[in-house]
């Protein structure tokens, strides 16, 4: 381990031009990761400075927020445990796309007329909250932070086709839960809500 | 799936998420892209999926680290041995 070698003040300020200035990143994931305010402070927190303890270890010209990201979901990972999780979860994508398609109609006809809508935010959120971890550390480093499926299977330590199959089952998912929220926000219509009344 | 495979719809389905994210070759995205210009159930659910991902991207701009938070951290830091 390389965690203790001293900077010098040239690393010092790439340290603070490079990573300080990823932190908007940092707590996105953090928070997603963590669905809680303060746990997500914690694992950023503790990302800096592990970051900061091995900056020699950091390769210059390589992406800055893909290494960070990385750190970030091992310290979430080791302070929750929550590794034995992972492995029971179901990547089959086949059945994931069956699965899928059977609400593809209704989901799209319901979300269709408001996804442009600002209003749509907080039920995103919300509904991206709910997501099992494994698909929401996915579709948020690839729909929100912009990484692409290699980078992503490489902060979270697993093969690019899981992070094709994940992503696919997550965005479905949030899909189907972001109904519920915009029927529940008054957004959309709930179901059998005819609107003969209005 | 490569190039010289025939896309129809539950192909073009599969692999949708992929070409928007930019994870095709050009060949297969070339034929899925023709696909779904010629085809209005995948029109449409391209279209949708689209505006989905856009709709998810504005999630970034919804979530930045607080002031208080990066203020301990740069003193978490400081007292780690950083300068700046």
């Amino acid at each position: 381990m390389t965690e203790t070698a001293p900077i010098d003040a040239a690393a010092h300020e790439a340290f603070s031009a490079l990573a300080l200035t990823a932190m908007d990143d940092v707590y996105r994931f953090a928070r997603s990761l963590t669905r809680d305010e303060s746990d997500a402070e914690d694992v950023v927190q503790e990302t800096y400075l592990r970051a900061f303890r091995s900056w020699l270890t950091f390769q210059t010209g390589t992406d800055v927020r893909r290494w960070l990201f990385t750190i970030a979901r091992n310290v979430f990972l080791r302070s929750k445990e929550r590794g034995k999780r992972e492995v029971t979860l179901d990547d089959d994508g086949a059945e994931a796309v069956d699965a899928a398609e059977a609400h593809d109609n209704w989901v799209r006809k319901g979300l269709d007329p408001i996804l442009a809508s600002s209003e749509l935010g907080p039920a995103i959120s919300e509904a991206l909250d709910e997501l099992p971890e494994a698909f929401r550390s996915v579709v948020v480093l690839v729909d929100v932070e912009d990484q692409s499926y290699e980078d992503a299977a490489e902060v979270l330590g697993i093969p690019v086709g899981t992070v094709r199959s994940r992503l696919f089952r997550g965005r479905k998912l949030l899909q189907t839960s972001l109904m519920t929220h915009a029927q529940d926000a008054g957004l959309i219509p709930m179901p059998g809500d005819a609107r003969r009344n209005t | 799936m490569d190039a010289t495979e025939k896309m129809d719809c539950k192909k073009a389905a599969e692999k949708l998420y992929d070409l928007l994210d930019g994870e095709l070759t050009a060949d297969v995205a070339k034929k899925l892209r023709q696909h779904v210009s010629d085809c209005p159930h995948c029109f449409t659910a391209a279209d949708f999926e689209k505006r989905f991902l856009t709709a998810l991207e504005q999630l970034k701009a919804r979530g930045c680290c607080p002031d208080a938070l990066r203020a301990k951290v740069t003193e978490s830091l400081r007292a780690a041995g950083f300068r700046a």
